[in-house]
């Protein structure tokens, strides 16, 4: 039993396909959303790819493959290529479908693309991507136009997402509004699906319901998708209410993968669906097969898998989606502040009620890094009264209607402090920097506590109604070719560039990687995490077409060079193997972090240091810097921050090597201020 | 005065000593291989008849040992010595010794190889036969016979000490403005360095080709030629690929050149193989350089070219006997090609790589011919020269040849050392050599475009990923999914 999906047909003609079947049709997330919510994006190739025949013989419409960060983990953990792995997809499937999401004018990468790279991305990929799915966490439709012109000119199948979440603003009135924008847009309500998607899994099933319903109401055309993680508890019956309301695909994954944080079990989601008398498009015996083929190789997983796992309907306040929600944890607690969490978490609730957006990428991690920063600054003030007093002020006045005025001037001063250790990240969200905010801009207050007193100015000279992503001038593509060559040591291909465009760092690692052991994307998922334990362990497995077996034979003892030697029957012939092993006494060097004086530029947020110098211009000892120029860039949760200069002169010293994880204010850069 | 040897001392190690203990087995000689400590469990020694140890590492304590080799040799009943190339090979001295300690030496006479040694009087006795050689002027007394000689040969000249070596107190004259002082300064050079101002002037031969003849004699003053081979891929002066025949000689030339060899050598009274080389100019001239009275590395070319045992032919005739092959019986239709695969890394300047074969996979199939010094679990010492092992291919023609070394080099494996391989692969699709039209400027010209290959270059896939599963399980997790 097939989808009435066809890949060597047009997208129109799918569209039409989806809309004639009086059917609810199912896309399964596993690869992609559920493999990112419950395990870190580590799910192999080798073990996934197992399930295309069976994705396609259940008659599942779509496979959700790809999304930004499973391209970056691809490239950086799990050492696949991402075009190579949804061509093999593509290549085992022809009547379900390939399925990526994008961040509007992000695409795959972690910052805000030209116009050219955009469309020079979509056009890299659509051969091996169907459907297209595309948000934006200020719901500004705007920043979807690049990518969707470009999906659309392609012959893509188009899916402009709304992303939702429940709150006082988002009134059925305003998603009516937004979908109407959408609809206008692009084309119409037969050009494309819409995607609702519910990134943390807060909508109530009622409310689902008369959301889709009043959609349809007024486009009955419309083919609604809703997608839905199950953090609350309630993604079952929230996702049969939207089908029975109308919605024609609904977003789930095979039993055997659905946790806490993906999307809801399709077993489930189909018995109750019957129950209700939908008929969901599924082959009953393949789906469950399906999930016996997961089973075989999800243990493997485990290492993966969040220890703070659990539905927590608290979502619906603090709102982080999927993963997101067990990784702070987490976090937290190698931050050694998981005592902090519940006043974070609340934090996190209060924070977005004052500076209204949508906490999905990267707006769910500017989120996180605000709060978390918030509560630990002031915990390490004030201890844990001090944080509740915050909070509880905060509290207060939220409920009083966020009137400054009101606030006693103790409490002014306080609120004042909230927002002053602000990343840049949140500096460019007010500012405008990622696009007009969906509910307006925050109150003045909120400058004040950021910019200090001389808001106002910043405000004037900066802040913008139009998404400034949209203007970005185009990059050129030759030049950043040149550099992947630079650093490769022979040209890149194509889809080189376009993975170095995404994700310099991890392509170039990915590639060095490559050329050192191959491709080893057919390892088998146990092999590849933990080699081989036991001596007489044995692996057989196939790769590019040819049976191989290993073998351990024996594992030495670490020689006084440093070295383990390994011997292995590989193919049934011995070699021997000497590994280089990681010194046993870590080095003690103790970190340094910025002093007083302006040339020591520290890190402003605890993240990985991948570039030391601007996207244009690497820095090394000697270089001069201006003032204000980038001289780091820290990635944290998918989002880059820039590390600016603030004076001009010359770098005297590097002090933090590139890739490493780096703490708040730890030193990175040292500069001699010009005469 | 025929012998038969019954046991032969083989005083060489590496590939040559193992090339030439499988004909001495042939030949029903027993074999003993001396051997140096590092050399305890060389190839050569496992296949050996016998072993004795010569001493320590450093050659001059081992394989240059001469009293300490003869004593041995005679101790354990040999009745001839080997002695390969390098070493002592061209020793004329040890050569007599050999002699006297009442062995046979299986090489040319001592009085040969002195007369050969000295390059100059080589010169003076090849020119004499009628052998060309490069046009030069030997006890130079002033500007003027320079700059006469400029006139008549053409620049560029090379001047040099006639007792030197190493290329001390040599310079290349451009035009004639340079002749005053660089005679200056090579005379006051070479007084100090070689304790004798004798200057010697030649015409100096810009991108020669390196072309060589190999022939055979006998005692009974019978020479045959074996053809050519090509040399001139090489790096400072290191032969790195052969080829038989050379793509540049005509038919004729090489039936007279060779021919000339031939006789010249059988009336100097040479015994056993030698090989004389020449120089051949973009222009067609062809000088002789000099006679190398020893068996040669890319002997195997040749005899895989004309399908001759050389070093049967060796032994035969160091015994006494006649040659078994006359003239007309070597045929020249054939084309062999040879890489020799030595433990050095080209992409770091040839630097020398030594230490444990690891593993070792090698193809050799139909058409090809391996002669090896090692085997998977051989510590390659650093005291010796790096090669490793020959791989030899033959065809009817040039072409098939090529495409047979490429086949087998993309079969060849080895982990624990860097060689030349990834190399030789680069070469052998590069135009200039795929054509035949490269000259000794070859390597200095492409050496950059010819190591142009990543450092996982002929390892296969399984042993890659074999690589990184050993890693994995040595550190209990994978380190670059973390």
């Amino acid at each position: 039993m097939h989808s009435p999906m066809d890949s060597t047909r047009s997208a129109r003609q799918n569209l039409a396909a989806l809309r004639r079947g009086k059917r609810v049709f199912l896309v399964n997330t596993g690869p992609r959303d559920t493999g990112q919510s419950d395990y870190k994006n580590r799910l192999t190739f080798d073990d996934m790819i197992q399930l295309a025949p069976k994705y396609e013989d259940a008659g599942y419409v779509a496979v959700e493959l790809h999304g930004g960060a499973r391209f970056h983990q691809d490239l950086m953990h799990n050492r696949i290529n991402p075009f190579k792995e949804t061509l093999a997809w593509k290549q085992a499937m022809r009547h379900t479908l390939t399925q990526t999401l994008i961040r509007s004018t992000n695409v795959f990468g972690y910052r805000a693309y030209p116009k050219n790279v955009i469309r020079e991305t979509v056009l890299a990929c659509i051969p091996t991507i169907d459907i297209w799915r595309c948000f934006d966490f200020l719901n500004h439709v705007p920043n979807m136009i690049p990518a969707g012109e470009a999906v659309l000119e392609c012959g893509g199948i188009w899916e402009p997402a709304i992303s939702y979440t429940e709150s006082d603003d988002t009134t059925d009135a305003y998603y009516l509004k937004l979908t109407e924008e959408i609809v206008t847009t692009f084309g119409g309500e037969k050009n494309f699906i819409l995607a609702i998607k519910d990134m943390a899994g807060v909508g109530s099933p009622a409310r689902i319901h008369r959301l889709v319903d009043r959609m349809l109401q007024r486009w009955p055309d419309l083919i609604i998708n809703y997608h839905r993680h199950s953090t609350d508890g309630l993604a079952v019956p929230a996702v049969v209410e939207a089908a029975l309301a109308g919605a024609r695909i609904i977003d789930v994954t095979d039993d055997a993968f659905s946790r806490f944080y993906g999307q809801p079990p399709v077993q489930a989601v189909v018995a109750r669906m019957r129950e209700v008398g939908l008929k969901p498009f599924i082959n009953d015996p393949v789906m469950r097969e399906t999930s016996h083929v997961v089973r075989g190789f999800i243990g493997n997983y485990e290492e993966w898998e969040s220890p703070f796992k659990g539905f927590s309907y608290d979502v619906t306040d603090h709102r982080m989606p999927g993963g997101a929600f067990p990784s702070s944890f987490e976090q937290a607690d190698k931050g050694g502040f998981l005592e902090l969490m519940p006043q974070i978490l609340r934090g996190m609730g209060l924070g977005n009620k004052m500076i209204k957006y949508f906490d999905v990428t990267p707006g769910s991690q500017i989120t996180w890094t605000t709060w978390a920063a918030i509560v630990q600054r002031i915990f390490k003030d004030g201890g844990l009264a001090a944080v509740d007093r915050l909070l509880d002020m905060l509290q207060g006045f939220i409920d009083d209607g966020q009137d400054v005025t009101k606030l006693s001037g103790e409490d002014r001063e306080l609120l004042m402090t909230v927002y002053s250790g602000a990343t840049d990240d949140l500096k460019s969200l007010v500012l405008g920097g990622y696009g007009p905010l969906p509910f307006g801009w925050p109150a003045d207050w909120v400058y004040e506590s950021i910019f200090g007193t001389d808001w106002r100015a910043r405000v004037k000279a900066e802040r913008e109604d139009v998404s400034r992503a949209l203007d970005l001038p185009d990059e050129d593509l030759h030049e950043q070719a040149d550099r992947l060559a630079a650093e490769i040591g022979r040209r890149g291909s194509w889809e080189e560039l376009m993975l170095y465009v995404a994700h310099p760092q991890a392509t170039v690692e990915f590639i060095q990687f490559r050329e050192k052991y191959g491709d080893t994307t057919r390892l088998p998922s146990g092999l590849w995490f933990n080699g081989l334990k036991e001596r007489g362990d044995a692996v057989d497995f196939e790769m590019h077409g040819r049976p191989h077996r290993l073998e351990l034979v024996s594992m030495g003892e670490t020689g006084t060079d440093g070295r383990r030697p390994v011997t292995m029957m590989v193919d049934n012939q011995l070699m021997v193997f000497h590994v280089d092993m990681p010194d046993a006494v870590t080095s003690g060097t103790a970190v340094r972090y910025a002093g007083a004086a302006p040339g020591e530029i520290g890190a402003t947020v605890k993240g990985n240091l991948w570039r030391i110098g601007s996207r244009t211009k690497a820095l090394s000892v000697g270089d001069e810097v201006a003032e204000g120029e980038e001289v780091a860039n820290l990635e944290v949760m998918k989002t880059e921050n820039a590390v600016f200069s603030p004076i001009a002169g010359k770098v005297t010293e590097i002090a933090a090597d590139k890739n490493a994880a780096v703490d708040e204010n730890q030193l990175l850069v040292v500069i001699e201020p010009a005469e | 005065m025929t012998k038969r040897f019954e046991k032969v001392f083989i005083a060489n190690r590496g590939e040559i000593a193992a090339r030439a203990i499988r004909t001495m087995r042939e030949l029903g000689i027993s074999t003993v291989v001396g051997y140096s400590e590092c050399d305890r469990l060389s190839l050569a020694v496992m296949m050996a008849d016998q072993a004795v140890c010569l001493g320590p590492p450093p050659a001059a304590q081992s394989y240059l040992d001469q009293e300490k080799i003869i004593r041995h040799a005679r101790d354990l009943g040999c009745d001839s010595l080997f002695p390969g190339y390098g070493f002592l090979a061209e020793n004329a001295e040890f050569a007599d010794a050999v002699e006297e300690a009442g062995m046979t030496w299986i090489g040319p006479p001592g009085k040969v190889i002195a007369k050969m040694g000295d390059k100059a009087e080589a010169r003076r006795t090849l020119s004499a036969a009628g052998l060309p050689v490069t046009p030069g002027i030997e006890d130079v007394e002033n500007a003027d016979q320079i700059r006469a000689f400029g006139e008549k040969v053409g620049y560029p000249l090379l001047i040099k000490p006639v007792a030197g070596g190493g290329g001390k107190g040599m310079f290349r004259l451009d035009n004639p403005d340079q002749i005053e002082d660089s005679l200056a300064n090579s005379r006051s050079m070479a007084a100090k360095a070689f304790g004798s101002d004798a200057i010697y002037v030649e015409k100096l031969i810009e991108n020669p080709c390196h072309i060589e003849f190999q022939f055979l004699t006998d005692s009974f003053g019978n020479g045959i030629h074996l053809g050519e081979r090509e040399c001139s891929v090489q790096r400072n002066h290191q032969k790195l690929i052969e080829e038989a025949p050379s793509t540049k000689l005509t038919v004729e030339k090489r039936e007279e050149l060779g021919r000339n060899v031939a006789r010249v050598m059988a009336e100097l009274g040479y015994v056993t193989a030698g090989t004389m080389e020449f120089l051949l100019d973009t222009d067609g001239s062809i000088y002789g350089m000099e006679v190398n009275t020893r068996i040669q590395v890319e002997h195997t070319v040749t005899e895989m070219c004309v399908d001759v045992d050389l070093i049967r032919q060796m032994v035969i005739t160091a015994a006494g006997h006649k040659l078994e092959i006359p003239q007309d019986a070597i045929q020249f239709d054939r084309h062999a090609l040879q890489c020799r695969i030595n433990a050095e890394d080209p992409k770091t300047n040839f630097a020398p790589s030594f230490g444990r074969v690891e593993y070792l996979r090698y193809g050799v199939g139909p058409f090809v011919r391996s002669d090896s010094g090692i085997y998977q679990g051989w510590e390659v010492p650093s005291v010796y020269d790096s090669l490793l092992m020959k791989i030899c291919t033959i065809g009817n023609d040039r072409l098939s040849a090529i495409e047979r070394m490429q086949r087998t080099l993309s079969e060849f494996e080895i982990r624990g050392v860097k060689t030349t391989v990834p190399m030789h692969k680069q070469i052998l699709k590069h135009p200039d050599f795929m054509d035949g039209s490269y000259t000794t400027d070859f390597m200095p010209k492409y050496l950059e475009q010819v190591t142009q290959y990543g450092d996982e270059e002929g390892m296969r896939d399984i042993s890659r990923i074999a690589a990184l599963v050993a890693e994995i399980s040595a550190l209990g997790q994978n380190p670059y999914c973390r």
